[in-house]
């Protein structure tokens, strides 16, 4: 039976976190002088800001039922660090509340300054109303919070328990209670991102958009859980934990979403091009020319193109270093992708420019680190609150084993 | 060297057995050899020092096959052969050729996996020496077995046959060819 006190998370993440408040503190200050020169601007940084890392968090809910689903060695290692992930919830609510009181302002989001006798507004009636899309984001926050609430719960009674019997009744729990809940899950982030980021553009719509986030937003999180994994496997207690096989399962599944992600894309491209109708065209034409376009084919060859070669690859996947590299790296187009998914849409104010011309504010680089050093901080927090595995789980010492294998 | 021998097999009762006499075996220079195992033992490749198969250079390279002959195929129909006017889209429309590039990139790559698998191990293979040896059928079952072929460059029949007492085996038989 495995010692708790053993599996403690490693001081050093201690540093990590004070170095992720500190960054996080200065450049949010930084950013609220942007608020007071360009409201409108900070706003849409903030949200690009939110949706990457609120996106790490609201992924690992995801990926946490995920892996309670399919089970597996590569679930067990990383299960505490999703569980971390998914308790962050408390804190993207209050990074949400600059975008709400920006919507109840009117300051961001055109959505709020169209006129009455817009089709849209005509008849998309109330739920165009801003009260309603906070309301809205209120209920998506409430559901995500029981599924964080339960899942939580039942994985902390767990280690509390003494035998394996009661442990595997509460694994039993959390399995059943996954399958249900994935749907509801993929709803719920279908739904609101529609909110946060499709109606910034109100005119214009896709149905691939909900899947494009759950498999964005699980490929953001597994590619952030292995790095922090690399990181960790080099420390106590999880050197003695994590081996070369969890690795090179977990660039399996991240090769596997990088697919995903570009399926994703790619199928909600190809339908818009096959369709060819002018309301839905216009996103990927201001897509597609000038700076933008670079950025789109720079996402087809690095976010997909170059990680997809490389994790095709089987020792790449099973050096921890080389796949962190990789998993940042992934990261870091994530970030530029969610800019590209954000950054053209109309704006209230267009600054003298046209609709679409491409916009580059010092404030897209300062909001994603604000919101990123608060993110990271309270994540840290979340992580050293449990033991770094999941102690009295049936399937540790299986799970164990199966990475020191070849 | 008897010439009616394939080689000289031992009789081991655990997997750890197998892999330990394996990397004896190895460290003895010996090239030509073969373990048997009910399961899968992933460690059993280092232990033989077994390469790395070249399956997945050529899966990667039916892929590539698969996606190159796709694009020329719709590139030939739609662009040169016959063009043909689609709701005003352009004769190249490439994004419309990606779904079938993409099949027959999967089709090739995963017949090359298939097929190439078959052939590299020499499969088809309706004969082979070491099951005139009447306890090997318990390989499928709860046994594990080590061969040193007649054919490698180090086989002396005798040596061979004391070296693999020396391993601790539970029994050591000669296979007939």
């Amino acid at each position: 039976m495995a010692d708790m006190s053993s599996y403690q998370a490693p001081a050093d993440l201690n540093r990590l976190r004070t170095v992720a408040l500190g960054a996080g503190g200065i450049a949010f200050i930084v950013w609220a002088v942007g608020l007071y020169l360009d409201p409108e601007q900070a706003l849409l940084s903030w949200l690009l800001g939110f949706i990457f890392w609120g996106g790490i968090g609201i992924g690992s809910l995801g990926l946490l039922i995920l892996q309670y689903l399919t089970g597996g060695a590569w679930g067990v290692v990383i299960r505490r660090i999703v569980e971390a992930g998914s308790r962050t919830l408390p804190v993207i609510v209050i990074l949400f509340v600059p975008l709400a009181i920006g919507v109840m302002t009117h300051t961001a989001y055109e959505f709020t300054h169209l006129p009455p006798d817009d089709y849209t507004i005509k008849h998309r009636g109330w739920f165009m109303a801003p009260e309603s899309w906070v309301l809205r984001s209120a209920i998506y926050f409430a559901l995500f919070g029981v599924m964080v609430y339960l899942l939580n719960k039942w994985g902390g009674e767990q280690d509390k328990t003494t035998n394996y019997e009661d442990a595997e009744r509460y694994l039993g729990k959390a399995t059943a209670f996954s399958g249900p809940v994935m749907v509801i899950y993929a709803l719920v982030v279908t739904f609101s991102v529609v909110d946060w980021v499709m109606i910034l553009d109100p005119h214009w719509f896709s149905t691939m958009w909900g899947l494009l986030f759950v498999a964005g937003w699980a490929l953001s999180c597994l590619a952030f859980t292995i790095a922090l994994l690399a990181y960790l496997s080099e420390r106590t207690p999880m050197d003695r934990v994590v081996g070369r096989r969890h690795f090179h399962d977990l660039g399996k599944l991240l090769l596997a979403l990088v697919m995903v992600w570009a399926y994703f894309n790619f199928s909600q491209f190809l339908i818009i091009y096959s369709g060819n109708i002018p309301e839905e065209t216009g996103w990927y034409i201001t897509r597609m020319s000038g700076a933008w376009g670079v950025i789109g084919i720079m996402l087809v060859l690095l976010h997909f193109a170059l990680p997809y070669l490389l994790l095709l690859r089987q020792d790449l996947k099973r050096k921890a270093k080389i796949l962190a590299t990789i998993a940042i790296f992934i990261l870091v187009m994530r970030l530029i992708d969610m800019f590209y998914l954000i950054g053209p849409n109309p704006r209230i104010n267009m600054h003298g420019l046209e609709k679409g011309a491409f916009m580059l504010s010092w404030m897209d680089f300062v909001a994603p680190v604000a919101v990123g050093g608060i993110w990271l901080w309270y994540f840290f927090g979340q992580l050293m609150k449990r033991p770094l595995v999941p102690v009295m789980d049936p399937f540790l010492e299986k799970a164990i084993e199966h990475g020191r294998g070849h | 060297m008897k010439e009616d021998i394939y080689g000289i097999m031992a009789e081991f009762d655990t997997p750890t057995q197998l892999v330990d006499a394996a990397n004896k075996v190895r460290e003895a220079g010996y090239t030509k050899t073969d373990a048997f195992s009910p399961f899968p033992l992933h460690e059993i490749d280092e232990a033989l020092g077994i390469k790395r198969s070249i399956l997945p250079l050529l899966v990667f390279a039916g892929g590539i096959t698969g996606l190159l002959s796709g694009i020329a195929l719709q590139v030939f129909v739609h662009y040169i052969d016959y063009p043909l006017n689609v709701g005003g889209r352009p004769y190249l429309s490439w994004p419309s050729f990606v779904p079938p590039a993409y099949e027959l990139t999967i089709l090739l790559a995963g017949f090359t996996a298939v097929f190439g698998m078959l052939f590299l191990n020499g499969l088809p293979r309706p004969y082979h020496p070491v099951f005139n040896v009447p306890r090997f059928a318990l390989a499928t079952r709860e046994k594990f077995f080590l061969v040193i072929e007649a054919a490698d460059p180090k086989y002396d029949h005798d040596e061979v046959r004391a070296f693999m007492e020396s391993l601790d085996p539970q029994e050591v038989f000669d296979v007939p060819e």
